[in-house]
């Protein structure tokens, strides 16, 4: 049967996808940073919420934020502040416009997907920043700055490690790029593909402000940094929904990038019947899995060994690298 | 941008103003950052006035007295029991190792014979507590870099420990469990083996809290060479403990002056030279070694016997003074007791570990980040109610 | 003394690891990942707690005699306690009114208790009971004092005590076979009584360590705890005690368990010695007994001591210069007594009792070993004035009913003994003739056994301390050495 919709109505149809697919994903993320947290830390976790292992919990979480109180300290700068959470919030919603989930289930498959994607996720600095500068707070000013360069430090290696991706597969649209893979994923070329995921991986980290790079929101020097005079549903949105949607935006974005996207991690018959679907998730689960656990084991560096980190070793090591993929481009096998 | 400084008025129509700022010459102030009394670094109500300029700290000076709860006048009015029961608040993460120095205070002015089996248990005791002591700093410190994770490794370890002491004692946290003259009542079945057993977990488990944390290049990154604290400036403050031990004082009152029966076991004294927090922090892990090395000899080596020497029906310590001390887990403990040859002391003077190890940070926090100043007072290993009393 | 290999670890652990520490930290929570957990889900699940656990006290009523003592000793005073008197007709016709203390309140308000326990501990009459339960947490504050009514209900919910590890020592049950070995250090503590470190401590030693509800005998000398270093040099004595000491603190074990016990039965204790017997100084009279009686306690009043029976006959008979002269032990107890604070007369009749027994003991010794009564010298006091430190080495730990004091009352007692005029108390003075025929029947048997010598250098003294004149006193010295060379009757014997 077929369904014929006007541009507009398949555009709302995309929108609330994304509107439902995008809070039930964080939810889920949620409950899985819970339960992966608390297993490795040898302990259960939520085990009350909904009844059977606390699957609920992120759900209660999110309905106790929407009964409080919305507070706007006096001398905030109310547009602002209450503007800052949209502005962290929408563009991850944005990111999943164009991750391919299946070889032809794609919200909108631009051609420059790639360049959107590093293009839109950009764009929270800026509400981190209108975040701490207007709650009128030193520690969150701090916290603010802290973030902002942060950001900016490390949105390097995440473009720079994309970059070579999108040389590598001849095209920015994320489905070529897809396309482009083949199994082994990671680790061809050799070396440089696992380099660049680390990069990668690296990155995205700090984009997001996960430990080890949580510096800014470092909840025992600054409570939560930028956010800590946010209450409510201000604060669930531009921060915790932010960092849980955010961190699957980048699971699935390396996913696509890395780990061959929809593609069976073997390229064997049995597995081949397996919808790309499923194997698209299985990989962001794992990716998610990959996150989390980084996340759980490290301390935090400090601000400035964060930034020496960024760009004494990885921005140099990202260019390096952007040089190595041309030369293996030109010269070597993958021609 | 409008310069308030009046000093600097003559440069707002100038474009001396941009080379001002650009030969680095622009004034900027001191920002008097007040760390504390609610802090979720500092280990309680612990107040610092830290001057910093940037991200730089220029001059920080502890407040103390937060928690002053006046012990020394508390013990006036109590008698020895009661005071053993209330001393284990003072640290309270050594409970049992508050109330050792009392009761060897009135052992010595009375006079009083220990029996051995008492004095091995309570090597015992005391060394576990020490164990739980330094779980508790361990992961504090962790937690305060942003490691979440060895938190709850440290209590799961913590909590065998605590569930065999509840058994002899009754108490997790505050034991009030020796009397001058021995304990109060001895230990029951099966505490030794499930003593060992919690003592060996831990031992298994230290070499994965070395890698998580020690071997961690961050955590390296953030410890080592920050709050550098010199030997002859931690001697000059009276720093004792494991912090005194990481800046290579190499004193220990257990080795050097043995009580109980400290000079029978066959223990290490660990000291690192360098001073910074990561040696402060090797210190603590290696004496947990030591400890449970201590726990094993004293249990193992238990004699039979009775657990209280010959005390009086009514605990009075005649006319005299005694200055005892004690290895607390923090540092060295000094109780110095004045006895009127009553029931109640009529002064103790308490010298906690925690206070002097404190009245060292001014000096390591000079010209340090922020951000280290978060590491040094994880590494500082102190106590408000023992800072306090 | 920081060690080599300790440096060389921190020298290598300090050193760059280029991230495989890092890795090393992952695969740490990675395994815990798959390790079984051991989470206790509370509440569905509770934790096992110990029954010392302190968790709410709870009421045994009937046992209460509102002695009061738990809300006197209360830190935080929080046990309110209200009562009356009542009195009660006479039980038999004739009789006097019985008055009763009869408990109208006795409320514990947890908003303030510091569960401490120590109301628990003093509570002589065994009204008061730590349960484990903890789970009474209350929405009202006013709720949390509990009343007599829900205290006794928390007794529903207690349990037996633990029973206790191995070694460990319940009241009344001494081990003396084990305590054989660590009472061997014992009667060094008696070898360095004559020297000078020692004496310091003795005026300490001499006061009377009363027993409280569970006296235990050190019989091993904790040495190392003690900051005084005379014991340490008596350290390799242990080697070479006479098993008799072994005995000895076997007995005294006997007699201060069996006193332990009969803390709350102060009647039972009250021996010959008359008077009103505190229960601490009455178990320090068994002590000083003790001492004298290595085949068994001779007092009646004991009647617990036949739990520790068991060893006497393995051990063999003390030899009489082991044991305590009955001089020494009388000056011993005076001394002990008057620095308890005893009345005279208690203090006295206490210290004949001590004499008495050490009399009987030394009888017994010189009854079982003849044959060496010859050669040994006689331990009694007339030795002390000679030479106090050679003569009385064997003696001075037979003189230690605990070895804590056991340096202490020697030293002065010999100086009693030999200066008996310096302690200037009448009844001592005034029981010394009454103890002179005691001793000298005492010695009657024995009378072949007793130096001369020491003999003479005895009644010297005694007659001295009389306030006899000189040429008296030399010529009654004179005319005991010669009963004793010939073994003849004198007109103070018999």
């Amino acid at each position: 049967m077929d369904i014929d919709l006007t541009a507009w109505q398949i555009l709302i149809v995309k929108l609330l996808i994304i509107l439902t697919v995008v809070p039930v994903g964080a939810l889920i993320g949620g409950y899985v940073l819970h339960k992966e947290m608390a297993h490795m830390q040898h302990r259960l976790g939520p085990m009350y919420a909904g009844g059977w292992h606390g699957w609920a919990q992120t759900l209660a979480d999110g309905i106790k934020f929407a009964y409080k109180e919305d507070i706007i300290p006096a001398s905030a700068d109310r547009r602002v502040f209450s503007m800052a959470p949209a502005v962290i919030f929408v563009p991850v919603l944005l990111l999943f416009l164009v991750i391919p989930i299946d070889r032809t289930l794609i919200i909108e498959d631009l051609d420059v997907g790639l360049f959107y994607l590093l293009a839109i996720g950009s764009v929270g600095a800026i509400g981190v920043l209108m975040a701490g500068w207007s709650s009128a707070n030193k520690y969150a000013l701090i916290g603010a700055l802290r973030s902002a360069g942060q950001l900016i430090a490390y949105e390097l290696p995440i473009v720079l490690s994309a970059a070579a991706v999108a040389m590598l597969a001849g095209s920015l649209s994320l489905v070529t790029i897809v396309e482009a893979q083949d199994w082994p994923f990671i680790l061809w070329p050799p070396g440089i593909g696992l380099a660049l995921f680390m990069l990668f991986i690296l990155g995205a980290m700090a984009e997001m402000s996960l430990p080890p790079f949580d510096m800014p929101v470092a909840e025992s020097e600054l409570i939560t940094g930028p956010f800590t005079e946010y209450t409510g549903m201000r604060f669930i949105f531009g921060f915790f929904f932010a960092e849980t949607a955010h961190m699957i935006a980048f699971a699935g974005i390396g996913t696509t990038l890395f780990l061959g996207g929809y593609k069976p991690i073997v390229p064997w018959g049995p597995l081949e019947v397996i919808p790309g679907i499923i194997w698209f998730f299985v990989k962001t689960a794992f990716m998610i899995f990959l996150l989390l656990w980084i996340r759980f084991s490290f301390p935090r560096l400090r601000e400035d060994q964060l930034q020496k980190f960024a760009w004494k070793f990885l921005i140099p090591l990202s260019l390096a690298l952007i040089l190595a993929t041309g030369a293996w481009i030109l010269y070597g096998p993958g021609g | 941008m409008a310069i308030k400084d009046p000093e600097l008025q003559h440069l707002q129509d100038s474009s001396a103003f941009a080379d001002e700022v650009s030969e680095g010459r622009l004034v900027t102030e001191q920002m008097l950052l007040n760390v504390g009394p609610q802090h979720p670094a500092t280990h309680g109500v612990f107040r610092l006035l830290a001057t910093i300029d940037g991200e730089r700290i220029v001059r920080a000076e502890p407040v103390v007295g937060y928690m002053h709860r006046g012990y020394e006048k508390l013990v006036e009015q109590r008698d020895y029991r009661q005071i053993t029961n209330l001393i284990s608040r003072m640290d309270w993460l050594s409970g049992i190792n508050n109330e050792l120095p009392l009761a060897l205070a009135l052992e010595k002015l009375m006079e009083i014979e220990v029996p051995p089996r008492a004095q091995y248990l309570r090597v015992a005791l005391a060394e576990m507590n020490r164990i739980l002591n330094h779980l508790m700093f361990f992961q504090s410190f962790a937690a305060e870099l942003g490691a979440i994770t060895p938190t709850f490794y440290a209590f799961r370890e913590r909590e065998d420990i605590q569930y065999a002491m509840e058994s002899v004692t009754g108490g997790r946290m505050h034991f009030g469990f020796f009397r001058p003259g021995g304990l109060k009542e001895d230990v029951p079945k099966g505490f030794i083996a499930m003593a060992l057993a919690s003592i060996r977990k831990v031992i298994e488990r230290l070499p994965d809290y070395e890698d998580l944390l020690t071997g961690n290049e961050i955590f390296k990154q953030r410890t080592i060479n920050i709050g550098l604290l010199e030997k002859e400036v931690a001697y000059a403050y009276g720093v004792s403990g494991p912090i005194g031990r990481g800046s290579d004082i190499d004193m220990d009152v257990r080795r050097d002056e043995p009580y109980l029966v400290y000079d029978e076991f066959d223990f290490d004294v660990c000291t690192a030279p360098h001073g910074d927090c990561f040696d402060r922090f090797w210190v603590l892990l290696h004496e947990i070694i030591e400890s449970a090395k201590i726990v094993e000899q004293a249990l193992e080596a238990l004699p039979p016997g009775p657990i209280l020497g010959k005390v009086p029906r009514v605990v009075e310590a005649p006319k005299g003074e005694v200055y005892i001390r004690t290895e607390n887990p923090l540092g060295e403990l000094g109780f110095y007791l004045v006895s009127d040859g009553g029931k109640r002391p009529y002064r103790i003077k308490i010298r906690t570990p925690s206070f002097s190890n404190v009245s060292a940070l001014p000096h390591v926090l000079r010209d340090t980040l922020v951000a280290d100043m978060i590491a040094i007072l994880g590494s500082f290993f102190f106590v408000l109610g023992d800072v306090d009393r | 003394m920081a060690l080599d290999h300790v440096d060389e670890r921190l020298e290598r652990a300090r050193k760059p690891g280029f991230g495989i520490g890092l890795l090393k930290g992952m695969l740490v929570l990675l395994k815990h990942l798959f390790k079984r957990n051991t989470v206790i889900q509370y509440p569905e699940v509770k934790q096992d707690l110990s029954p010392r656990t302190r968790g709410v006290i709870a009421l045994k009523e009937e046992n209460c005699t509102v002695c009061m003592l738990c809300a006197r000793e209360c830190p935080d005073w929080c046990i309110y306690i209200d009562s009356h008197k009542e009195t009660l007709p006479p039980k038999r016709k004739g009789g006097r009114p019985r008055k009763r203390n009869v408990l109208d309140r006795f409320a514990i308000d947890y908003a303030l208790c510091m569960y401490c326990g120590i109301c628990v501990e003093v509570c002589p009459y065994d009204a008061l009971f730590w349960s484990r339960e903890f789970e009474y947490a209350e929405y009202d504050i006013r709720q949390l004092t509990h009343e007599k009514e829900r205290l006794s209900d928390w007794m529903a919910t207690v349990l037996p005590p633990l029973e206790l590890e191995e070694g460990a020592e319940l009241p009344g049950q001494a081990k003396p076979a084990t305590a054989t070995t660590p009472a061997a250090p014992a009667p060094t503590q008696g070898a360095t009584a004559g020297t000078p470190a020692s004496t310091s401590s003795s005026a300490a030693e001499a006061r009377p360590e009363q027993v409280t509800e569970a006296p235990k005998t050190p019989t091993a000398v904790p040495e190392a705890s003690k900051p005084a270093t005379a014991e340490t040099a008596a350290e390799p004595a242990p080697e070479t005690a006479k098993p008799t000491e072994g005995l000895k603190e076997a007995t005294e074990e006997q007699q201060m368990d069996a006193s332990a016990t009969t803390t709350p039965e102060p009647a039972a204790k009250i021996d010959a010695g008359g008077g009103v017997a505190q229960e601490g100084t009455q178990a320090e009279v068994e002590e000083a007994t003790a001492a004298e009686t290595p085949a068994g306690p001779t007092s009646s009043a004991v009647t617990e001591t036949p739990v520790a029976q068991p060893p006497a006959p393995v051990k063999p008979t003390p030899r009489p210069e082991d044991l305590e002269a009955p001089e020494a032990a009388y000056t011993r107890v005076v001394e002990a007594q008057k620095e308890a604070g005893s009345s005279p007369q208690v203090a006295e009749a206490r210290a004949k009792v001590a004499r008495v027994k050490a009399e009987r003991a030394l009888t017994q010794a010189r009854a079982a070993t003849p044959q060496q009564a010859a050669a040994d010298p006689e331990p009694s006091g007339a030795a002390a004035a000679g030479e106090p430190e050679p003569a009385q080495g064997p003696v001075a730990p037979a003189e230690q009913d605990d070895p804590v004091p056991a340096q202490g009352p020697v030293a002065p007692t010999e100086q009693d003994d030999s200066v008996p005029a310096e302690t200037g108390d009448e009844p001592q003075g005034a029981a010394e003739p009454a103890a002179e025929p005691q001793s000298a029947e005492g010695e009657q048997p024995e009378a072949a056994a007793e130096d001369p010598e020491a003999v003479y250098e005895r009644v010297l003294a005694e007659e001295r301390s009389k306030g006899s004149s000189d040429p008296v006193a030399t010529a009654r010295a004179k005319a005991a050495r010669m009963r004793a060379i010939k073994g003849t009757l004198g007109p103070a014997d018999g």
